[in-house]
């Protein structure tokens, strides 16, 4: 676990999103935790990747050199800054080495059109924006949803914040892909009420080609969650020509029927929605499903409901789309 | 989640509408869909309605123009009007039109706008010639050659005689300085060309006594005035004027019920000439008797509110609690078996498009900030709680709400009253509609209405009992004259002032009132300091309230003298038979006549002067990143030389209202509370008191014309902030936290000062609201807002994708109905600047 200077801990966040209605039963503020082991291609959120501080760039946000210039004027590099430009405008920044420790021209941008990803943020820092909706946890039994990013790459600092959820008795969920040590896991999981989890394919070479590892140690982690009697909520992020076959489909059902004895409360087959293009673009990454287009939205939507029709004969309580209450 | 579980059991196995409770129809989808009626007549006449173009009718003006300056001209001015109005509805031509079942026009047909000469007819005689109201590009009027010729013909006699003549002859320089003609502060042209409006007949008592009944009470009260009473002559005057207005009105109504049975006997379908033969027996009845059952009940509620329209040339003439008033009638026609639920259905719906029909004309000026709203203000409540407090909410709150669904026109403007006793399938409904993103209906909180109304001294049964008039302004029905939207006050011009001396921001010799004013010394407002010099921001907040105060007494002298004109020239003898106690005092309702008085003007740009403020307090005096010197020369420059300024005060480094940051909150509290401050409890010259508002309908767009840059990151001429809302720039919004911390920001203002009622404006991409889920949240979203004591919300529900495809490809949108302000409107009727200003606003989506 990271410390700050005065020994206070703390987690590298991307984002906090209140009224969250999506991720757990309610209204709910997510936490967006940053770094992530996987490298799912079909991510829209490759912010959340890295385990470090990022500079993230909005070239169409900048205001103009002629007129500002603050990042470069800023930059100690001086002449031999990384950031570059193009017709009186902020062209690209490939981060160096030494950015870790300056991110000053981030700071100095008036606009954002240079931003850091992931902020250090300790738990009584985070416990004072969650505490600001209480009341509307209390009135839908909503609550706090730890989010990715994965989680469990901080599941100490995780661990910490969910404890001093419970304390205030606020209702708490962890969303994860589950790709950790067990005891991680386990861990986490005193100060979990409820746990959101995937199951990207039943086929560990095609896991393994899709996110980057292979699927044994999450079906593992699924299992012990079903074991734990921990409430669970499966999702299937349905990605058209990779995960969608009816074989697939049928392998996740009968997975989830036999072997963890259908502990589940809710399975989600989300569509894929190919959203992740402006912020790849801000981190000078390619974006792995950028040429992909995606079939027509009916062609689509059916082809979901069929695949959600499929799952009910394993009497999973299978739901198109997130929008169905949980309980 | 336990108690939810249990409020969201159905309680209740009556029939509560012909729709199930929590039947959807679509998220999102206003404008997408046909024949949303289930029944074919309607479905009929909706697409008759909307094929027909508005037009003018000169019927009124000419009947009008011969009692008033022939026939009647020795007559004291109050039997002089009573006189030509009952002319009017002798004389006027009337049409049933087809499929009716309930009838009734504003002495014009349908679609057709009467004209009233005696406010103004210069500008229009105008317009007809040098800016063809047919060829606008919203709010069309076609207009025929035999009415242009009518109205020119008139047009001469009433030089020097026209209410808006009057009043600008009373205006000083001072109070006309900082007006809607010269640099913006006061918006008070409203009620200086057209009328009053804003209000809401006693409908309880007439349709259980008719007019007949009224009539009595007027011979009852002739008999008490006692001759050596110092106002008998004034009284007496009165009373003769109720009279002769009764002749008129009997005669009107019977009209219609003749016309109906010299119909009936020349139709050949069956059912048609019984329909007719009915719709004469109705009005035949209600000419002089009570209603009897809930068709001759809603036919005369609905020409008793014509006749108001015919008269005063207001608008936001209001219909009054629906589900309250006709419940009675309901009930019993249900038990006696006289209609079914279905027959009520339509006729529900039926009276909805004979307010769809009605319509006003507005100057080309008003139409680009208040454009696409027909008649304006045709509102109408259901839900809500009893005198005792218990809820209200019966059948037909449920069938009110299906009938939007069914028709999806902007008519009438909808409002569901909620407390914590409102069904949870009642809710249900309301958001169900909500969601399909017509805009209709707005939502109100009975208890911050309640408490608002008690703070100006309403006894409680009576408070229980308000209606939102108009938009929102609450307002207690059958008792009240409350002037409300009197003036739009300009609170983002008015603190430019407070940081440059008492000068425009950009003043210079261009100026038209250079040479009287900066260039002879002078300034347009008071010195009261200026940001260059300021030590504090105490000094700020100190300048700003001096300078409000400074413009606040100018508005309410200009607003007294509207005031006490429409008393001299335009007294208003038939609204004063509905208006309690009018008949009791004997005495017109201009003038005081009724038993609760107000004037109730608006205060615009709440959210861009708290911005503005929080800017100054930051980087002037807490940070000290600027000094005040740059900021203001920043704004002078309008930001031109000044980006990286301009970029940050846009920024999320800054404190902005509508975060939940009370660093800013505290700011918008400031400015409600000084806007209040010198407003409330002031005299007016009716006999009430003034009771300030916060919402700005579309004057925001307005308002924002007249205001060069301000610190907040706004460039000259951009709306100011939207009614109680948070501010969107060019540069984007500035709340960033969600609806929970927009919720919370709003209700930090202390809502129960603001009795001239307040609008919240929210957008939902549709994904936001979707599903249950989508559903129950903005349901808990809107209690919750509702217990920290919110007084109001309204809503769009349209991709801004769909906003801007609308803009751009108008003939594929005809039917995209949306919220503006008070109001819903078809987008594709809304001028430019109304529909930037609605795509611009922050859309909430979190999928
Ligand atoms: S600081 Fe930001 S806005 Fe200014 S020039 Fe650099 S990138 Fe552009
Ligand atoms: S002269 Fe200057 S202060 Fe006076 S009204 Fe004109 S711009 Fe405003």
């Amino acid at each position: 676990m990271k410390i700050t200077e005065d020994g206070e801990p703390y987690g590298l966040i991307t984002n906090i999103q209140k009224y969250t209605i999506h991720d757990g039963p309610g209204i709910r503020t997510e936490i967006f935790f940053k770094g992530c082991p996987l490298r799912c291609i079909w991510c829209s959120n490759p912010e959340g990747q890295s385990y470090e501080q990022q500079i993230g760039i909005y070239p169409s946000k900048c205001i103009g050199l002629s007129k500002c210039s603050l990042c470069i004027n800023s930059c100690p590099r001086g002449t031999d800054t990384p950031i570059k430009t193009e017709d009186d405008r902020l062209l690209s920044l490939q981060e160096i080495p030494e950015c870790k420790n300056c991110f000053r021209c981030a700071e100095e941008c008036p606009s954002r059109a240079i931003m850091i990803w992931g902020k250090k943020m300790s738990v009584p820092e985070l416990m004072k924006v969650i505490l600001e909706d209480r009341n509307f946890y209390l009135k839908t039994g909503g609550g706090v949803t730890l989010s990715g990013g994965e989680v469990m790459l901080q599941w100490e600092f995780a661990a910490l914040l969910l404890k001093a959820c419970r304390d205030a008795s606020i209702h708490t969920c962890v969303e994860s892909s589950l790709y950790c040590p067990t005891e991680h896991m386990e861990k986490v999981y005193e100060a979990t009420d409820l746990v959101i989890t995937d199951i990207k394919h039943m086929d560990t070479e095609r896991h393994k080609e899709y996110t980057g590892v292979g699927n044994e140690l999450i079906l593992k982690n699924i299992k012990r969650t079903a074991e734990l009697k921990k409430p669970l909520v499966i999702r299937i992020p349905v990605v058209p020509d990779h995960n969608n076959s009816e074989k697939n489909i049928r392998a996740t059902g009968e997975f989830i029927r036999d072997v963890l004895g259908n502990h589940v409360i809710q399975l989600q087959l989300i569509p894929f929605r190919k959203i992740g293009t402006e912020k790849y673009a801000t981190l000078n990454l390619p974006y792995p499903m950028g040429d992909f287009s995606p079939p027509e939205r009916s062609v689509w939507e059916k082809n979901l409901l069929r695949l959600t029709e499929i799952m009910k004969e394993y009497n999973i309580p299978a739901v198109a789309g997130s929008s169905q209450k949980m309980c | 989640m336990m108690e939810s579980a249990i409020k969201r059991e159905v309680k209740s196995t009556e029939p509560m509408a012909i729709e199930p409770f929590d039947k959807e129809w679509g998220v999102g989808v206003s404008g997408l869909t046909e024949n949303t009626s289930p029944f074919p007549r309607i479905n009929k006449i909706l697409k008759w309605l909307k094929e027909r173009d508005h037009t003018a009718d000169h019927e009124r003006a000419v009947i009008y123009t011969d009692g008033y300056f022939k026939k009647y001209t020795p007559y004291p001015q109050i039997l002089k009007c009573a006189l030509t109005l009952r002319d009017v509805l002798q004389n006027v031509s009337i049409n049933i039109w087809p499929d009716e079942l309930i009838v009734g026009e504003i002495a014009a047909p349908a679609k057709s706008a009467p004209v009233y000469p005696e406010f103004s007819i210069d500008w229009l005689c105008d317009e007809m010639v040098n800016a063809p109201l047919d060829q606008r590009r919203n709010d069309r009027y076609v207009i025929s050659e035999e009415t242009k010729k009518a109205l020119f013909e008139i047009k001469d006699y009433w030089k020097g005689h026209t209410l808006e003549e009057h009043i600008l002859s009373t205006l000083t320089e001072e109070e006309l300085k900082g007006s809607h003609l010269e640099k913006g502060v006061n918006f008070f042209d409203l009620y200086v060309s057209a009328g009053a409006g804003h209000v809401c007949a006693d409908y309880d008592k007439l349709l259980s006594i008719g007019f007949g009944g009224i009539r009595k009470q007027v011979e009852d009260q002739i008999h008490k005035v006692n001759t050596s009473d110092p106002d008998h002559l004034t009284k007496k005057e009165f009373y003769d004027a109720e009279l002769i207005i009764l002749d008129g009105v009997t005669s009107y109504i019977s009209r219609y019920g003749h016309l109906a049975a010299d119909m009936a006997e020349k139709e050949t379908n069956p059912e048609r000439k019984a329909e007719l033969l009915r719709i004469s027996s109705n009005c035949l009845q209600v000419a002089e008797g009570p209603a009897r059952d809930f068709w001759e009940a809603i036919q005369l509620w609905h020409i008793a509110t014509n006749m108001i329209i015919i008269e005063t040339n207001g608008h936001s003439v209001t219909y009054g609690r629906f589900d309250q008033i006709f419940y009675p009638y309901y009930r019993r026609d249900i038990e006696k078996g006289t209609f079914n639920r279905e027959f009520i259905q339509e006729l529900i719906e039926m009276s909805f498009l004979k307010i769809h029909e009605l319509c006003k004309i507005r100057n080309k000026t008003a139409i680009v900030f208040s454009s696409g709203t027909f008649m304006g203000g045709t509102a109408l409540d259901v839900g809500g709680v009893d005198k005792d407090g218990n809820d209200a909410t019966n059948d037909l709150s449920y069938m009110v709400l299906d009938a939007h669904a069914h028709t999806r026109i902007p008519n009438p403007w909808m409002g569901v009253r909620l407390h914590e006793n409102s069904p949870w399938e009642f809710k249900v409904k309301t958001f169900n509609v909500i969601r399909i993103g017509t805009g209709e209906p707005k939502i109100f909180n009975d208890a911050a209405m309640i408490k608002a109304l008690q703070n100006y001294d309403k006894p409680i049964e009576d408070a229980r009992n308000y209606v939102g008039i108009g938009c929102v302004e609450p307002c207690v029905p059958g008792k009240t004259y409350g002037w409300h939207d009197s003036s739009s006050f300009n609170i983002a011009k008015v603190m430019q002032l407070a940081i440059n001396g008492g000068r425009c921001i950009g003043c210079g010799s261009h100026c038209p009132r250079y040479s009287k004013c900066a260039g002879i010394g002078g300034r347009l407002g008071i010195d009261t300091g200026n940001l260059e010099s300021f030590e504090s921001f105490d000094q700020v907040m100190d300048s700003f309230d001096k300078q409000m105060e400074y413009w606040c007494n100018l508005m309410i002298s200009q607003i007294n003298k509207v005031d006490l004109a429409h008393q001299r020239l335009k007294p208003l003898p038939y609204l004063s038979l509905l208006i309690e106690d009018c008949i009791g005092k004997g005495k017109d309702v201009s003038a005081g006549g009724a038993l609760y008085n107000h004037s109730g003007p608006q205060g615009v740009g709440i959210g861009t002067v708290a911005d503005s403020l929080a800017a100054i307090k930051q980087l002037v005096f807490d940070e000290k990143k600027v000094d005040g010197k740059t900021l203001l020369n920043a704004i002078r420059a309008n930001w031109q030389g000044h980006e990286p300024l301009y970029a940050l005060v846009n920024s999320d480094r800054m404190h902005c209202y509508g975060n939940d940051d009370d660093y800013a909150d505290d700011l918008a509290r400031f400015v409600t509370a000084t806007y209040c401050k010198h407003v409330e409890h002031r005299p007016t010259p009716h006999g009430g008191e003034y009771m300030p508002g916060v919402f700005s309908v579309s004057q925001n767009v307005m308002a924002g014309f007249y205001v060069a840059a301000t610190p907040d990151g706004r460039k000259a001429g951009e709306p100011l902030s939207d009614c109680i809302g948070p501010v969107h720039t060019q540069m984007g919004s500035h709340d960033r936290n969600g609806p929970t911390a927009v919720a919370k920001s709003v209700a930090k203002l202390d809502h129960s000062r603001i009795g001239n009622g307040l609008i919240l404006n929210w957008k939902f991409s549709p994904g936001a609201v979707s599903g249950e889920t989508g559903r129950d949240s903005l349901i808990s979203l809107m209690d919750i807002y509702f217990e920290n004591n919110g007084m109001q919300s309204q809503f769009n529900i349209v991709g801004k994708e769909v906003l801007t495809d609308a803009q751009k490809n108008p003939d594929q949108y005809k039917d995209l109905l949306v919220r503006v302000a008070g109001y819903s409107a078809y987008f594709i009727e809304l001028s430019e600047e109304l529909q930037s200003d609605l795509i611009g606003r922050t859309e909430l989506s979190f999928d």
